[in-house]
C-alpha cells in the first residue's frame, strides 16, 4: 500500500472515500456532501484512452501552411478563387497565397507536411490528421471558447471539467486537469472554467514563464515550519478532529475532511516533486529542448503518469499564432512548439503511454487561403486542421478534406462539437449521456450537437 | 414525465420547434401543476404528540414525521444554539460575552432575544445580501475583457441590496426595484433604490463579434430574472416551446420584446430635480466658460495677427545674417537688426528658431525650404535675391491662411491632433506662438496688454465663472443599471435563430400565470407592469420562491429542493402545506423577511440538535435507516460555513476584523485586507483563487445554492496561506495577552474559537503540545511559536468550520 501511493494513486485510508465509483451513473447532478468528487468513476463503455493532451496553437495557426497542402493555391496564386461557392467569410482576402512553406511527403503514409514542423513531421506515421474541422465564427474569443468549452459564450464548463467530473482524477494528490499558458491566453480563465459545475473542477493554470516547484500549485509549501513539526502539528489536529467527530458518529463530511487534510500534507511533496525537472535525465530535457514549451510538454509527460486526466498547453500568451501580416511569421511559431511536439509523443511512444493518452493539436480555427494584405492571412472559421494522436485513433491517416483551395471543409465535416464527441467516446464516455443538471435542464459538453466521427478509432 | 401538451409532446418527440399559439393550449389544465395553483391557507395539521410543537411550523414538520413513524431529535443546548443563529443571522461567531448573556437569561425568551437582537444587528444585511447576490449572479466585470468596462460602481448594488435586507424591505418592493426602478416614483431620501437597477445592469456583456450576442444578452436577463423571482427555467424556451412546462417560445419572445426594449444606462443616483439642476447649473458654466475663452481667445488673436507683417522682414533678416556669417562668422543678430530697424530680441528668436536643429521648425515643409536656401559664396556681396524673398511670403501665405481658420488659437493649447492637413497648420501656428514659439502668447503677456476696462471685464467673467464652479453641486454617484429604449415587439426567432424569424410575440407576461390571458403591456418597454406581475400577491409563484429560498438558507435544504426551479423538471415540496403556509404568512406580514425569519428560527424544528440521539423509540423506527438525508427534518442538519463567513470568523476570532460597512471593492489577494468576505471583489473573468477554491460560485450564471466539496487544495490553504498562518499569529498574540498562563489562554481559546469551554482532556493535550521541543537540529527552521502552530490547529479544526 505504501508503494502505491507514492505512485499517485493516494489509496492510504481513503478506501470509504475512494469508493464512489458509479456515482456517474446514479444521478449525474449529485454531488454529494462528503463524497471525493475527485474519486476516480467508471465510464460508460470500454475507454481507448485514459487522459487527454491538449497542444493549444491558440490565435488560429493556418491549415494550408501546416497540414492541409494545397498544390491548386500555387496553381492559382494571386488570382481570385475560380468559382464563386468558395468564399471566405471576411472581406479582407480577395486572392488566393500560396504556401511561403515547403510541403513534402512523411512516413509510410506519405502525409504532406509543411517544412516548418520537420521534427513532428517524422512522427507522421502516428497522426490522424483531421482536414475537415469547422467551426462558427472566424474570431479569437467565440471560437477559443468553442474548441474549450463547446459554447460559444463564456457560460458553459470546459472539457477538462466535463472530464474530472464525469471520470474523476486518478492522483487525488495532484491537481486532475492542468493548464499550462505562460501569462494569459485571450478570454483567459474563462477557457478552464468549471461554470456551474463545482468549483474544484475548474483546470489548475500554471504560469510556465517562471515554473517553481513550489508555487505552482498555490499554497504549496510550507515556509514557517520543518516537515516534523508541521507533522506533529498535524496529529495534533487529527487527534482533536477525531475527539470531535467521536461524538457526531458517521459524519461523511467530517471524515472527507480528516482524510483530505492528510491527502493536502502528503501533496506538500508529491507535487513539489512532479514539477522538479531535475528529476529527469539530461537526455531527456534535451529530447524537449529548453523553451517554456517543451518544458510544458515533459512536465505534463510527467503529470500524466501520474494519473492527471488532462493537460493543456497553450503556445503562449495572448494569440501567438495570429499572423495577419505575414503568413511566414508563422515558422517562428512552429519552431517553439515543433522539437516538444515530437519529443512528447516519441517519449510517449517509448513508454508505452501513447496507446492511451489521447494528443490533440490544433487551434481555435484556420486561416484563410487567400491572402490579407500582402502576405498575411485572416482568421478563418469555415475549414480548418487539428490532429490527433495514441488514445486509440489511427496513426497515419487523414480524415476528412477541405475543397481545393482550403476554404470551406467538404468531405467529412467535422464541427469542434464533433470532435468533442469523438474524444468523450475515446474516453469511455458517451456524449449524449455525459449531463449536468443545472437550472432545469441536463447540460453536455455538445449541447445538442456533436457525432462521433468513428472512422478514425483503431 | 407527462409533457404539457400535446402539440409540444409531438414536437419534442419528433426534435422539431413548435411555436405554440396560445389557443392551442388549454391553460386550464396546464394551470392544474401544484406551482401554478394559488397558494393556499392550509389548515393546522392533526399532530398525535400535541406536546412537542410550539409554533405551526412544529406541526407541520411534526405531521410529516409522525406519518412517517419517526421521532425528533432533542433539542440543542444553548452554546450550539447561539452559535448556529449567530452564524446563520450574521455570518460571524458569537463572541464569548454574548454567549454567557444568553446563558444567564433564564427567561423563556431568551431566544428570542437572540434572535432580535441579531435581526438588528447591521452584520444581518451583509449576510443575507450575500444569499441574494448568488441569485442575482452578481459581479463587477464580464468574463472577457474585450472592449468591456470593469463596472467600478457595481458595489453600489450590492450594497443596496445588503441596505434593504437590513431595512427589511418588503420583497414585494424588492422585487419592482430591480426590474424597474428606472420607473417609479422616489422619495427624495430613498433614490438610492436606484441602484437596485444593477441586477440587470451588472448582467453579462457578451463578446460583440457575433450576431447572437445581443440576443444571448438577452437570454441572460430572462434566465436571471425567471429563475430568481418565479423558480422557472423560461430560457429552455428560447428555441422551442419548453419540453416540460407550459411556457411557448411565444411567451419567451414576449419577455425578450421588453428587454429588447431596455438598455443598459448609468444611472444617477439623485432625484430629477437635482439631475436637472446640475444639468441647467452645468449649461450656465460651460457657455460661461466658453464666453471668457473667446474673450481670452480674441485677445490674444487681435495681438497676434499684426505679428504676420513681421513674418517676411524677420525671416529675410535671419537668412542675412546667415549670409554674412559666412565671411564674418562674428556678425551679429544687432548689427542686422539696428539695420533693418527690428527688434533685436524677436530677431534672436527668429534665428533661433529656423537653425538647422530647430525643434519647432520641423516638419513645415515650406521653413524646411526656406532653411535650405543657397547662402552667397564666401565673400560675396550679401543680397536678398527673389528667390529668398519669394520663400519667405511663401510661408506668410501659409500661416495666414492656417490663421484664418476659426479657432487658430487653439492649437497652443491642445497638441497632436492627427489628419495631416491639420496637424501642418497646428504645427505652424505653434511656430509661431506656442510657448516655445516665436512670439509666446502667455495668459501673462496678454493681461499686460488688456486696457482697464477689458481686464476688468476679464475679472468679471473669471469671478461669475468661479462661482459657477463653486455652486455648482457635486455630481451625483452612478450606478450600473438599465433605462428605456425604443419600444418594440419582437418576433419569435425560430429555433432561437436571429436570421429566421416567426410571428410576432407581444410584449406581456406569461400565459400560465395569467390564466391564458396575459395582457399587453403599453407602458414603455412594459418594465414596469412585468415588475407588477412578478410581485403580485395574486402570483402563486413569487412568495412560495422565496420563503423556499429562506427555507433553503436556514436548513441548508429547501422545502422544494430546487429553489430555481419550481417546474416539473424541479423536485416536489416535500411539506407542501408548510409552503403555502409560509408564503401566506410572508404576503399577510407585508412581504416582512425578516418576520419569516423569526417564524422558522423560534420553531422548535430549526432548535434541534444535529445530533442523531433521537433513539427509536417503541413502534417507531430509526431515523438513519428511513431518512439518512434529514429531508424530513427529524434533526438539524450540520452545515459547513459557506467562504465568506469562515474567513470572516477566522478575522472575528484573532480579533483582526475591520468591520466597517460598505464601499467599493476590495482586494481578497491583499494581506492587510480585514474588511468582510462580502466586500471583496467579485469577477465573471477570474474568480479570487480563494472563493473558488471553497465553492464561490460561478457568477456568470445565477446560483441557486452553494454545492460543497471537500479537496486537498482547500486544506493547503489551511496549512500553509499567509492569510491563515496570519490569523494563527494573531489569535495566539490575543489569548496570550488577555489570559494570564497557559491553561487560562486554552480556555480562553476555547470560548472564541468553538464557543464552548475546553474539556479537561483537551486542556492536557495542549499544554503538552505547547510544552513541547522542536528536535534542537531543526529549531532554527520553524518559524512560528508552539502557541501559534496550535492556534492554527484551533482554527483548521473542523469544529471551526462545521456549525452543529
Amino acid at each position: 500500500m505504501l508503494s502505491r501511493a507514492g505512485t499517485g494513486l493516494g489509496t492510504l485510508g481513503l478506501a470509504s472515500v475512494l469508493s464512489d465509483a458509479g456515482l456517474l451513473a446514479a444521478a449525474p447532478a449529485a454531488i454529494a456532501p462528503g463524497r471525493n468528487p475527485l474519486a476516480p468513476k467508471s465510464t460508460h463503455f470500454p475507454a481507448r484512452a485514459k487522459r487527454i493532451i491538449h497542444l493549444f496553437m491558440n490565435g488560429g495557426p493556418s491549415h494550408v501552411d501546416t497540414f492541409d497542402y494545397k498544390p491548386s493555391l500555387e496553381k492559382y496564386n494571386g488570382q481570385k478563387p475560380p468559382t464563386s461557392a468558395t468564399k471566405t467569410e471576411r472581406v479582407t482576402g480577395s486572392t488566393l497565397m500560396m504556401s511561403p512553406f515547403k510541403f513534402a511527403r512523411h512516413g509510410r503514409c506519405g502525409l504532406n507536411v509543411s517544412e516548418i514542423f520537420p521534427n513532428v513531421a517524422k512522427c507522421a506515421d502516428d497522426l490522424c490528421v483531421i482536414n475537415s474541422m469547422h467551426t462558427n465564427i472566424p474570431n479569437h474569443e467565440p471560437s477559443l471558447l468553442m474548441m474549450t468549452c463547446g459554447d460559444n459564450q463564456p457560460i458553459r464548463p470546459s472539457m477538462g471539467s466535463w472530464l474530472l467530473y464525469g471520470l474523476g482524477a486518478e492522483n487525488q494528490n495532484l491537481p486532475g486537469f492542468v493548464v499550462f499558458c505562460p501569462g494569459k491566453p485571450v478570454v483567459g480563465p474563462q477557457l478552464w472554467a468549471n461554470s456551474f459545475l463545482p468549483g474544484i473542477f475548474q483546470g489548475a493554470h500554471i504560469n510556465n514563464s517562471s515554473l517553481d516547484p513550489k508555487s505552482v500549485i498555490p499554497h504549496l509549501h510550507n515556509g514557517s515550519l520543518t516537515r516534523a513539526a508541521q507533522r506533529e502539528q498535524l496529529d495534533l489536529l487529527k487527534q482533536l478532529n477525531e475527539m470531535h467527530l467521536a461524538q457526531r458518529s458517521g459524519d461523511n463530511p467530517l471524515e472527507a475532511r480528516i482524510q483530505s487534510l492528510e491527502m493536502a500534507f502528503r501533496m506538500q511533496f508529491e507535487a513539489q516533486d512532479v514539477f522538479d525537472l531535475s528529476k529527469e535525465t539530461q537526455s531527456t530535457r534535451d529530447l524537449y529542448g529548453k523553451g517554456q514549451f517543451g518544458e510544458a510538454c515533459l512536465l505534463s509527460r510527467r503529470l500524466l503518469e501520474r494519473g492527471v486526466r488532462m493537460v493543456q498547453i497553450f503556445t503562449g500568451g495572448g494569440q501567438p499564432w495570429d499572423d495577419h501580416g505575414d503568413a511566414t511569421a508563422h515558422a517562428a511559431k512552429a519552431k517553439l512548439v515543433d522539437q516538444p511536439i515530437a519529443a512528447l509523443l516519441t517519449d510517449l511512444k517509448r513508454t508505452g503511454m501513447l496507446d492511451d493518452t489521447l494528443v490533440l493539436w490544433g487551434g481555435e480555427f484556420g486561416r484563410t487561403p487567400t491572402a490579407q494584405g500582402a502576405k498575411g492571412r485572416d482568421h478563418h472559421s469555415q475549414g480548418f486542421t487539428v490532429w490527433l494522436a495514441g488514445g486509440g485513433v489511427k496513426g497515419g491517416m487523414t480524415y476528412g478534406a477541405t475543397d481545393e483551395f482550403g476554404i470551406a471543409a467538404v468531405e467529412k465535416r467535422t464541427h469542434v462539437h464533433d470532435l468533442h464527441a469523438t474524444m468523450l467516446h475515446l474516453m469511455g464516455l458517451d456524449h449524449e449521456k455525459l449531463t449536468y443538471r443545472y437550472g432545469g435542464r441536463d447540460f453536455r459538453l455538445t449541447d445538442v450537437h456533436g457525432k462521433v466521427a468513428k472512422g478514425i478509432f483503431t | 414525465m407527462k409533457s404539457w401538451h400535446l402539440a409540444a409532446l409531438c414536437a419534442a418527440a419528433l426534435g422539431l420547434p413548435h411555436n405554440a399559439v396560445a389557443a392551442d393550449v388549454d391553460w386550464n389544465e396546464a394551470r392544474k401543476f401544484w406551482s401554478f395553483q394559488p397558494v393556499s391557507k392550509p389548515a393546522s395539521p392533526a399532530v398525535k404528540n400535541g406536546s412537542w410543537p410550539t409554533t405551526e411550523i412544529d406541526r407541520f414538520i411534526l405531521a410529516r414525521l409522525e406519518t412517517a413513524g419517526l421521532n425528533p431529535a432533542v433539542v440543542a443546548d444553548k452554546r450550539t444554539l447561539i452559535r448556529r443563529a449567530t452564524f446563520d443571522l450574521t455570518g460571524l461567531p458569537p463572541t464569548p460575552e454574548e454567549i454567557d448573556a444568553f446563558l444567564a437569561d433564564k427567561s423563556p425568551k431568551a431566544f428570542e432575544s437572540v434572535i432580535d437582537r441579531l435581526l438588528a444587528s447591521p452584520h444581518y444585511g451583509e449576510r443575507w445580501a450575500r444569499h441574494w447576490l448568488d441569485v442575482a449572479r452578481y459581479a463587477e466585470d464580464q468574463a472577457h475583457t474585450f472592449g468591456v468596462k470593469p463596472n467600478t460602481e457595481a458595489y453600489r448594488y450590492r450594497d443596496w441590496v445588503i441596505d434593504a435586507f437590513n431595512a427589511d424591505m418588503p420583497y414585494d418592493r424588492f422585487v419592482k426595484l430591480q426590474i424597474a426602478a428606472d420607473l417609479m416614483e422616489h422619495q427624495p431620501d430613498r433614490i438610492g433604490d436606484k441602484a437596485a437597477l444593477g441586477f440587470f445592469g451588472l448582467g453579462a456583456q457578451y463578446y460583440k463579434g457575433n450576431d447572437r450576442a445581443a440576443a444571448d444578452e438577452i437570454d441572460d436577463r430572462i434566465d436571471t430574472m425567471t429563475k430568481a423571482f418565479l423558480g422557472l427555467t423560461v430560457s429552455c424556451a428560447r428555441c422551442h416551446d419548453h419540453k416540460f412546462d407550459p411556457i411557448p417560445t411565444l411567451d419567451y419572445y414576449s419577455l425578450a420584446g421588453v428587454f429588447q426594449s431596455t438598455k443598459l444606462a448609468n444611472v444617477p443616483l439623485a432625484t430629477k430635480e437635482v439631475t436637472d439642476r446640475l444639468e441647467s447649473m452645468q449649461k450656465q458654466l460651460d457657455a460661461s466658460d466658453k464666453q471668457m475663452k473667446e474673450f481670452v481667445r480674441q485677445e490674444k488673436l487681435q495681438w497676434a495677427k499684426p505679428r504676420m507683417d513681421e513674418v517676411v522682414p524677420y525671416m529675410l533678416a535671419v537668412w542675412q545674417v546667415r549670409a554674412h556669417r559666412q565671411s564674418n562668422p562674428k556678425y551679429s543678430t544687432a548689427e542686422q537688426a539696428t539695420l533693418d530697424k527690428l527688434d533685436v530680441a524677436v530677431l534672436d528668436r527668429w534665428f533661433k528658431a529656423l537653425q538647422p536643429d530647430s525643434k519647432t521648425a520641423q516638419g513645415i515643409p515650406t521653413l524646411d525650404a526656406f532653411r535650405k536656401l543657397p547662402l552667397p559664396a564666401k565673400g560675396k556681396a550679401v543680397e536678398v535675391t527673389p528667390e529668398v524673398r519669394k520663400a519667405a511670403e511663401a510661408f506668410l501665405t501659409l500661416i495666414r491662411a492656417g490663421m484664418a481658420a476659426n479657432d487658430a488659437l487653439a492649437p497652443i493649447v491642445k497638441k497632436g491632433a492627427n489628419g495631416s492637413a491639420d496637424r501642418l497648420r497646428q504645427d505652424m501656428v505653434g511656430f509661431l506662438f506656442a510657448d516655445n514659439g516665436v512670439y509666446p502668447i502667455t495668459d501673462t503677456g496678454m493681461m499686460a496688454r488688456l486696457n482697464a476696462e477689458k481686464k476688468s471685464r476679464l475679472e468679471t467673467m473669471k469671478s461669475e465663472l468661479d462661482r459657477l464652479k463653486k455652486d455648482l453641486p457635486p455630481t451625483p454617484a452612478t450606478a450600473h443599471g438599465i433605462g428605456e429604449g425604443t419600444p418594440a415587439d419582437m418576433k419569435v426567432l425560430v429555433r432561437g435563430n436571429p436570421a429566421d424569424q416567426g410571428e410576432l410575440a407581444p410584449r406581456r407576461f406569461l400565459h400560465v400565470l395569467t390564466g391564458g390571458h396575459p395582457e399587453r403591456f403599453t407602458k414603455g418597454s412594459g418594465r414596469l407592469e412585468l415588475a407588477d406581475a412578478i410581485a403580485s400577491k395574486d402570483n402563486p409563484l413569487t412568495a412560495r420562491v422565496l420563503v423556499n429560498r429562506l427555507w433553503q438558507w436556514h436548513f441548508g435544504r429547501g422545502i422544494v429542493a430546487t429553489p430555481s426551479n419550481f417546474g416539473q423538471l424541479g423536485q416536489r415540496a416535500t411539506h407542501p402545506e408548510l409552503l403555502d403556509y409560509l408564503a401566506t404568512r410572508f404576503v399577510a406580514s407585508g412581504w416582512s423577511i425578516k418576520a419569516i425569519h423569526r417564524e422558522i428560527m423560534l420553531s422548535k424544528v430549526y432548535q434541534l440538535s444535529s445530533v442523531d440521539d433521537a433513539k427509536p423509540q417503541a413502534a417507531n423506527r430509526d431515523p438513519q435507516v428511513v431518512d439518512p438525508d434529514n429531508n424530513l427534518l427529524w434533526r438539524a442538519s450540520r452545515s459547513r460555513l459557506d467562504v465568506e463567513n469562515w474567513r470572516d470568523a477566522l478575522l472575528a476570532v484573532s480579533g483582526q476584523l475591520d468591520p466597517s460597512f460598505g464601499g467599493p471593492t476590495t482586494d481578497l489577494g491583499s494581506v492587510s485586507n480585514r474588511r468582510r468576505t462580502v466586500y471583496a471583489k467579485v469577477s465573471r473573468h477570474e474568480l479570487n483563487g480563494l472563493l473558488r477554491l471553497f465553492d464561490f460560485p460561478d457568477a456568470n450564471i445565477s446560483s441557486e445554492r452553494r454545492v460543497d466539496t471537500t479537496v486537498p487544495q482547500q486544506q493547503l490553504f489551511v496549512l500553509n496561506s499567509p492569510f491563515f498562518i496570519g490569523q494563527a499569529k494573531a489569535l495566539a498574540a490575543r489569548v496570550q495577552k488577555e489570559s494570564p498562563d497557559d491553561t487560562e489562554r486554552v480556555r480562553r481559546a476555547y470560548l472564541l474559537t468553538y464557543g464552548r469551554p475546553a474539556s479537561d482532556a483537551e486542556v492536557v493535550l495542549a499544554l503538552r503540545f505547547l510544552g513541547g521541543k522542536d528536535d534542537p537540529t531543526e529549531a532554527k527552521s520553524n518559524q512560528l511559536t508552539r502557541w501559534e502552530r496550535y492556534a492554527q490547529v484551533l482554527l483548521a479544526g473542523n469544529e471551526f468550520l462545521y456549525v452543529d
